[in-house]
């Protein structure tokens, strides 16, 4: 293995083990993205698992996606942290499914991982003061020409993935990125008060809240099956069903796509080699 | 406003306006509110994120979203209805200002009891079928 930069040293008395993988990860990135992509997502499963045993123990033995989701349910795990992992879940899992990874992938995602380990170091030892020193690339060895187009290339494909992804989040946030939630979660409640006095002057509501809670209280089947609603209900799902499926269809081919392209210019990288 | 920017500045203030009404916003009513945008209401990536910008929105207040609401076809007022519904049910709760949001929204659109009803149902069967954004479109 070759010698690190030592990027991940501070995670040492942290957590040895998620280190260790870590400097795994680092000392691959440039010679086998594959098995960088790998360990950084045995990395992040790692780091979960030591989470969901402080704050949810019986989800300790469930994938990575259900062990993140409860993190995130229980306030744990931030949006940023959790997209950071969900990418390196995402791109490790490709890794370990036969898709060829390109350098430029992997140390953007141990860019993600060394983002991550700062704030786990202060999840797994609370009040802890962990201040790494800033990120250091580690050292590409010497390329010819070749190896260098390729590596362009790659960065190229990457950067315009991760341009489309940053647009796939901004669109399905319900916030963006950098709006003051609290403010307007304050603005909009306070113009609903102000409407609240004037609807109650008005009249009658449409709503009933009885009938509300009742359905949220009721068993999918039970509405399915539901004499009034049943089947409109069960039309309503076929076609949300087929909706989201074609909505999830689209997002996986333009993935897909990008999986093999990236694949693609992981070979001709090696080619170059010999 | 094009149509498009039209439906998806009304869903995104209304949707809002619902998860703010609660106690406290969760990942399940975040998650919920883009993907119904995208999957069901079926509007584009462009649009949604022009609806959200902060030029754009800051300058809206709950009677503008009412007005928007007020003259959507009676399908997509059902399904902007319905996902309103659905934020709620997603957190599994819903609090007094998020009643009353639903329910002038419903007199905004015209809506009988009978209508809120079915969206109201139907929301529930959509709120179950929504995963988390992360895990559907990647990190």
């Amino acid at each position: 293995m070759a010698d690190t930069t030592g990027n991940f040293d501070f995670l040492v008395k942290y957590d040895d083990r998620v280190a260790h993988l870590a400097r795994q990860a680092e000392a691959y990135v440039h010679s086998d993205p594959d098995s960088a992509l790998f360990k950084l997502r045995l990395m992040v499963e790692t780091m979960a698992r030591t989470l969901v045993d402080m704050e949810a123990p019986h989800l300790v033995d469930s994938d990575l996606t259900v062990m993140l989701r409860s993190l995130q349910r229980s306030g744990l795990l931030g949006r940023r942290e959790a997209d950071e992992m969900h990418a390196i879940r995402r791109d490790g899992n490709a890794a370990v499914h036969g898709y060829d990874s390109t350098t430029p992938t992997a140390m953007r995602r141990l860019v993600d991982a060394w983002r991550i380990s700062r704030w786990y170091a202060r999840m797994v030892k609370r009040g802890a003061k962990v201040d790494p020193p800033p990120f250091k690339p580690p050292p590409a060895p010497a390329q010819g020409a070749g190896q260098r187009a390729a590596r362009a290339k790659a960065e190229v494909l990457e950067e315009a993935v991760e341009a489309r992804r940053d647009r796939t989040r901004a669109a399905l946030l319900l916030f963006g990125q950098d709006d003051d939630i609290k403010a307007m979660r304050w603005r909009l409640r306070g113009e609903l008060r102000a409407l609240e006095f004037v609807a109650v002057a008005a009249g009658e509501p449409i709503v009933d809240a009885d009938f509300v809670a009742l359905v949220m209280a009721m068993d999918l089947e039970q509405i399915l099956e539901h004499p009034s609603w049943g089947r409109s209900s069960q039309e309503a799902k076929a076609s949300v069903e087929q909706q989201f499926e074609a909505f999830k269809g689209a997002h996986a081919d333009a993935e897909q796509e990008y999986l093999l392209e990236r694949a693609s210019l992981a070979r001709e990288a090696r080619s170059t080699e010999h | 406003m094009s149509g498009e920017l039209d439906l998806a500045t009304t869903w995104f203030l209304a949707a809002r306006t619902m998860a703010c009404g609660g106690e406290k916003i969760s990942i399940a009513e975040e998650a919920a509110a883009g993907l119904f945008a995208r999957a069901i209401l079926g509007l584009d990536e462009e649009s949604c994120i022009a609806a959200k910008s902060k030029e754009h929105m800051q300058s809206l207040t709950l009677i503008d979203c009412m007005s928007m609401a007020a003259k959507l076809p009676r399908g997509t007022a059902d399904q902007v209805m319905a996902g309103v519904m659905m934020i709620a049910y997603s957190a599994a709760s819903m609090q007094p200002l998020q009643v009353r949001w639903a329910s002038m929204l419903a007199s905004a659109m015209d809506m009988t009891e009978d209508r809120f009803q079915r969206c109201c149902v139907n929301a529930r069967v959509i709120s179950s079928m929504l995963p988390h954004e992360q895990e559907a479109v990647g990190g």
